[in-house]
Order: structure tokens, then sequence, then C-alpha cells
């Protein structure tokens, strides 16, 4: 089975680019594009691993991430915080949260790969991957 | 109340530092400060704008480029073959995030001092002739940046309350 990776984020650019650091891996990618999207996918797709911003339109990470870990279904899903914020008080909020680890940007692509790595196994397979894109707004 | 004279974060420093991070970390360029800038004017310009507010500090990033080097940078970060052409919506959204993560790095080091605020999300500003105005007890911090044969402007309109 391979596995199933969320990406939320406003940006389709940095989903493009979660896409492509993650293609050479047995991984499906599901998107959404604010907080809002993301439950919703996360309920449906059920993902091993949620790739989360903070600073989104409609309804942010941080609020995201608490009404994930308030689900007894999703709260066990592990959260990898991709933000463009680093400040100390904001890394210790999303840590109380529950939050399994976080990414600054800007990054590459290698230290993305490290991270999710840290969280579930990624396997190298040679078939494109593949991809459900967000709902259209 | 009164107004700080004195930044709190050395914004030249910090953005010289994060600009040049920002680039080569997510487009693989080289942008170097031009240490006295000559006035930067684009005939045909792309600006992302992200703003930040809190009780102490609020303001504005601004990242101006011309359209033609937007294009470029959308193409570096989208991993595009150079001669394809990329969308407006692309362009944008590459502009939007690059200047998002300037303004949430800047927003960082503020909070780290003790001004804790909060960033918006970007917003993108086409056109041949504008003039980003600043109010009244606003400091404009500018920066000029070279990059690929490019002009890179940088803007921060900061705002301090600081309350005695």
């Amino acid at each position: 089975m391979p596995l199933k990776i969320l990406s939320v984020d406003d940006s389709r650019t940095i989903r493009l680019i979660v896409g492509r650091a993650l293609r050479p891996y047995d991984c499906i990618l599901c998107e959404a594009s604010n907080g809002e999207e993301g439950l919703v996918v996360a309920a449906r797709e059920n993902p091993d691993l949620i790739l989360l911003d903070v600073t989104m339109p409609v309804m942010d990470g941080v609020t995201m991430l608490t009404k994930l870990k308030e689900d007894p279904a999703l709260k066990a899903i592990p959260v990898i915080m991709l933000t463009a914020e680093s400040g100390r008080n904001n890394v210790v909020q999303i840590a109380r949260l529950g939050v399994r680890d976080y990414l600054v940007k800007p990054f590459k692509e290698e230290q993305l790969i490290e991270k999710i790595g840290r969280n579930v196994t990624l396997k190298k397979k040679e078939a494109a991957l593949a991809t459900i894109p967000a709902p259209q707004a | 109340m009164n107004l700080q004279t004195t930044s709190p974060v050395d914004i030249h420093q910090f953005m010289n530092n994060h600009l040049v991070d920002v680039f080569k970390t997510m487009l693989s360029m080289n942008a170097t400060l031009l240490a006295d800038g000559p006035p930067t004017h684009f005939t045909d310009r792309t600006t992302g704008s992200v703003g930040f507010a809190g009780d102490t500090v609020t303001g504005a990033v601004y990242l101006h480029l011309s359209s033609n080097f937007a294009n470029q940078m959308a193409t570096a970060m989208l991993g595009l073959p150079p001669e394809e052409t990329p969308g407006e919506a692309e362009v944008n959204d590459v502009v939007g995030e690059c200047t998002n993560m300037l303004a949430g790095g800047l927003k960082s080091a503020f909070c780290n001092q003790g001004h804790e605020c909060a960033v918006s999300t970007p917003a993108i500003i086409r056109g041949t002739s504008f003039q980003i105005e600043s109010l009244p007890d606003v400091r404009q911090e500018l920066m000029v940046y070279e990059c690929n044969g490019s002009r890179i402007l940088v803007e921060v309109h900061v705002k301090y309350n600081q309350t005695t």
C-alpha cells in the first residue's frame, strides 16, 4: 500500500514542490488549499501524514491542527508544520498543540524528505507519484 | 504611548541575509545587495505584498520585480522548461510565496524581540506606474539587489508603538 500524504497549503507552488520531492517515493499526494478543505480531505482520505501551512485564508493551520486533535478519528495522524514563521513563541504554540515536527520556509526538498522520513517510512518506487488535486474553490 | 524611533530588529541586516537565503534555497538564484543601489524603476512591475500587525509593531513587506524577472522566478521555482512561459496565476503564486517567506522571517525576528505580530496572506499588484505611499510615522526601508542581471527592490514599511 502506498503512503498517503496530505499537503495543506494555500500556495499551489508549495504543493507542487512537495509533490516533486515525493515523486520518487511510493506515495499518493492529497492536496488542500486551506484548513477547512484540509479537514474534509483528512477525514475522507485518512492520510498517513499531514504537511500543514500556518498562514492560510478561510482556516489557518493552527485552527486546523486544533480541530484535528479534537477529532478522535484524526488526532493520531502525525502533522509536520511547514511555515515561513520560526519565532520562538510560534514554535512553542504549535508544539503544544501536538505537532510532530516543523520545517521553516525556505527549505530544500531534501530537508522536507528528511523530516517526512523521520515520521513515516518512505519507500522508493519507479512509477510516477499519484496526485489527488485540491478541490476547486 | 509614544513612537519608538530605533528598531528592535536591524531590518537591513536581517533582510539581506534572508532574501539571499530565500532566492538561493527556493530558486537556486544568487542575489547580491547593491550597497548604494540607484533608484530602481520598472516599466512593467509585479509586486508581492504581505502585511504584519501586532500591538507594538505594524507594517508590510513589498517585493518589487520586473514582470520579466517574476516570470523567470516562476520558471525556476516550478521547475518549468526554460522555453515554457508560466501563467499569470503561477507567477502570482510564486511571487506571493517568496514575499510570504521574507515577511514570515521578519515577523519571527520581531516576535523574538518581544514584538508579537501576525502576518497576512500575500497580495499581488501588477502595473506599469504605481507607487507605495507610506503613512506618517512609518519607517520606510529600501534595499536593492541584483540577480541574474535584473533588479529586485525590497521595501519594508514599519511602525512601532512602544507603550511606556
